[in-house]
């Protein structure tokens, strides 16, 4: 990654101007003329008092300008401390030889001090804009924290960051899914150069170079985990580097924080919803079995006490069908509304067969039943109860639309990838043209107008059984009535 | 006569049982939530709870647990869903039967005889021995069905006289695998399955179509007598 070191030296503050390197060297020389054209109004002062105060000024000078000005200011200081003050005066020559030996050690002073003093001011230097950068980023990271709406943590990110940063702009920039940046949070019109964005977000690649608008112009991918979410574009940044890559990452670490926090609201929304509905419905459930329950019940003890009659087994059987039709539509409700979701798990088909004879075995009353199960376990990842209401409904249709006395076949086989779970009977089946129309709700055949039924069941087997992945059809059987079908596929692990 | 405490909210259930099971001949206590229920169950004794599940106040669910905390009171609850997660939470807790709604009287109280039955019977000891064509000897641990000998293993043994110890009372999977196998580790409800059709097939007439042992869907198996 290039990167530029010609704005990492600058430094903000009071003195800044006075602290670019171009004025530094005059700067120095002039601070130490100044001292010398000082030191010549009190001509009675000693040499070493001279010397003292002329170390003075080549101290301040490394102080403020560092080492190459300090230097400079040590030589200047000697030659003038020579120059002005030792005899003799206005000549470069040294009388006594002792003076010698004090102009030298004069310079080599002057050099170390303006060497430590450079050192001790830039190691200042160094930990105060950590200290700085460290609070900037504690603070960048309350304001990120505290905001969990992305539009406005967009809007607050950009104003902060230009404020940390000591920048005059701020862009932040997000990619689509289609991977094309736009500007998503601005502080200002001022442009950007959108090629070095591109690339900071394609390559991951920083850019950072002198601003026209002084300070630096700098270019930062987003990073979130290995991918990219953006980049960060500022300009005329009086910042250090560092700062600007810390601030880019806390940047996509909050945007993450957003979408997981929208994520996780939008699903608790959901489930909310869901479990209300669902609460809707089982009470709703409850209002309309209640009172059939207790119609049923009062006229069953009726007549039980005044003896069995025509009106109360019509009343009875009337209610019967009551129920039925009460069940299904609480049933078609359930699954318009997106309640039924499968609850899975892995099942013998065996088990199916045999859950959904035990509770529907009873419409097979008048005919020969026979249960075919395959040797091996066949098993399918399904939510059993859906699968054994499904099953159920064929049951009862084979035992509705087929005579007394006749052959029903229940069956479950694997074959390929699939299991299958076959109701087959010996009635006069369904046209193969009408099959697939009556797996819809509320079609039944003309032929069934005489027997009672909704036609609803077959398209709440077929809704149930594609809920969990399968499919339902009807086709002919080889007894010559009609074969239920349902699909599943096999259940991945043995 | 056996003393029957219902429980429901609802004034038509609470009527419609209460004549079911006078018709029969029993003393019934009627009280319109679990709380009520708990405060009658401090000082009175019954042979029988038929319990609404969902209720203001306290619900059947915690009226199960807390009545079966305090006796062995067979406890027979009405229901309104097909949930199969319920009726396991709910037989779990103690409850011994459940009926859907809308139920017939007449299956209430066949349900019910069931478990009267057991009154005054220790819990663990089988309390039939004998139905249809069928005899069991516990002692030899010999079974007999139309006066021939039926060599059941001794699995097969240990799963008819744990459904004979509280006949008409269902039996989760979980149930039956922990009282049989002493463990659900390693055994599954498949060969729970395979064990009760060997068995169906030795003592049932149709093994299809079981009268006797019969499958509870999701939930386990009941022996209904």
């Amino acid at each position: 990654m290039p990167r530029p070191g010609s704005w990492r030296d600058y430094n903000p503050g009071v003195l800044e101007s006075l602290r670019a390197r171009w004025v530094g060297y005059p700067a120095a020389v002039l601070l130490v003329l100044a001292t010398i054209g000082i030191l010549r109004f009190f001509p009675g002062l000693a040499d070493s008092s001279v010397a003292l105060l002329l170390l003075l000024s080549v101290f301040l000078a490394a102080w403020i300008w560092e080492s190459g000005p300090g230097a400079a200011a040590a030589v200047l200081a000697t030659l003038g401390f020579n120059f002005f003050f030792l005899p003799p005066v206005y000549t470069f020559t040294v009388e006594d030889p002792r003076n010698v030996v004090a102009l030298v050690v004069f310079l080599l002073s002057g050099l170390l001090i303006g060497h430590l003093s450079a050192l001790a001011r830039r190691r200042l230097r160094l930990v105060e804009g950590e200290r700085e950068d460290l609070a900037a980023m504690t603070r960048i990271s309350q304001a990120f924290l505290s905001d969990t709406n992305r539009e406005s943590l967009l809007g607050v990110a950009a104003d902060r960051l230009r404020e940390s940063l000591g920048a005059r702009h701020v862009s932040i920039l997000l990619a689509d899914e289609q991977q094309k940046l736009s500007v998503a949070a601005s502080t200002s019109d001022a442009e950007i150069r959108r090629d070095l964005a591109d690339l900071a977000y394609r390559q991951g690649n920083s850019a950072a170079f002198p601003s026209e608008l002084g300070g630096t112009d700098i270019y930062l991918p987003i990073p979130v985990g290995v991918r990219r979410e953006g980049v960060l574009a500022a300009r005329g940044v009086r910042s250090s580097e560092g700062l600007a890559e810390g601030c880019a990452v806390l940047l996509g670490l909050a945007l993450e924080r957003e979408r997981f926090l929208r994520l996780a609201r939008a699903a608790e929304e959901t489930k909310t919803s869901d479990e209300m509905k669902s609460t809707l419905l089982a009470a709703l459930a409850h209002d309309l079995k209640t009172p059939v329950t207790a119609a049923r019940g009062a006229i069953e003890n009726w007549a039980a006490e005044a003896g069995p009659s025509e009106r109360s087994r019509l009343a009875l059987s009337e209610l019967e069908s009551l129920t039925r039709r009460i069940g299904q539509l609480m049933e078609v409700v359930r699954l318009d509304s997106g309640v039924a979701r499968p609850r899975r798990e892995v099942v013998n088909c065996a088990e199916i067969v045999e859950a959904a004879v035990a509770r529907f075995g009873d419409a097979l009353a008048e005919h020969a039943l026979f249960i075919d199960l395959p040797r091996t376990e066949t098993r399918v990842e399904v939510d059993p109860s859906q699968l054994t209401e499904a099953l159920g409904h064929g049951i009862e249709n084979a035992g509705r639309y087929s005579p007394a006395g006749g052959q029903i076949r229940v069956s479950a086989s694997a074959d390929g990838s699939s299991a299958f779970l076959r109701v087959s009977d010996q009635g006069a089946g369904v046209p193969p043209s009408e099959r697939e129309k009556v797996l819809e709700r509320f079609v039944r055949l003309p032929s069934a107008a005489g027997v009672p039924g909704s036609g609803l069941g077959l398209a709440i087997a077929r809704s149930l059984v594609e809920l969990n992945g399968g499919k339902v059809r009807l086709a002919g059987s080889p007894e010559g009535g009609t074969l239920f079908e349902i699909e599943l596929p096999l259940a991945s692990r043995a | 006569m056996s003393r029957v405490l219902v429980v429901d909210d609802e004034a038509g259930i609470r009527k419609v049982v209460r004549d079911s099971f006078e018709r029969e001949g029993h003393e019934v206590t009627t009280c319109v939530d679990g709380q009520e229920a708990l405060e009658r169950l401090e000082d009175e004794e019954f042979d029988l709870i038929v319990t609404d599940l969902s209720m203001p106040r306290t619900d059947g669910l915690e009226l199960v647990r807390e009545a079966r905390r305090r006796s062995a009171v067979p406890i027979l609850v009405l229901t309104v869903k097909h949930e199969e997660r319920e009726k396991v939470r709910l037989l779990d807790a103690g409850a011994d039967d459940y009926v859907t709604k809308p139920f017939s009287t007449a299956e209430l109280l066949a349900r019910a005889r069931a478990l009267l039955r057991r009154t005054g019977t220790p819990s663990d000891k089988p309390v039939l021995t004998r139905w249809a064509d069928v005899e069991v000897n516990l002692e030899a641990r010999s079974v007999v069905k139309k006066g021939q000998p039926v060599h059941l293993t001794p699995t097969e043994f240990s799963l008819l006289t744990v459904l004979l110890s509280k006949p008409g009372a269902v039996w989760t999977h979980r149930q039956l695998l922990a009282t049989v196998w002493g463990t659900t580790a390693g055994v599954t409800n498949d060969t729970l399955r395979v064990h009760m059709g060997s068995l169906r097939r030795k003592l049932e007439d149709d093994p299809n179509r079981p009268r006797f042992i019969r499958t509870e869907p999701w939930v386990g198996y009941r022996f209904s007598p």
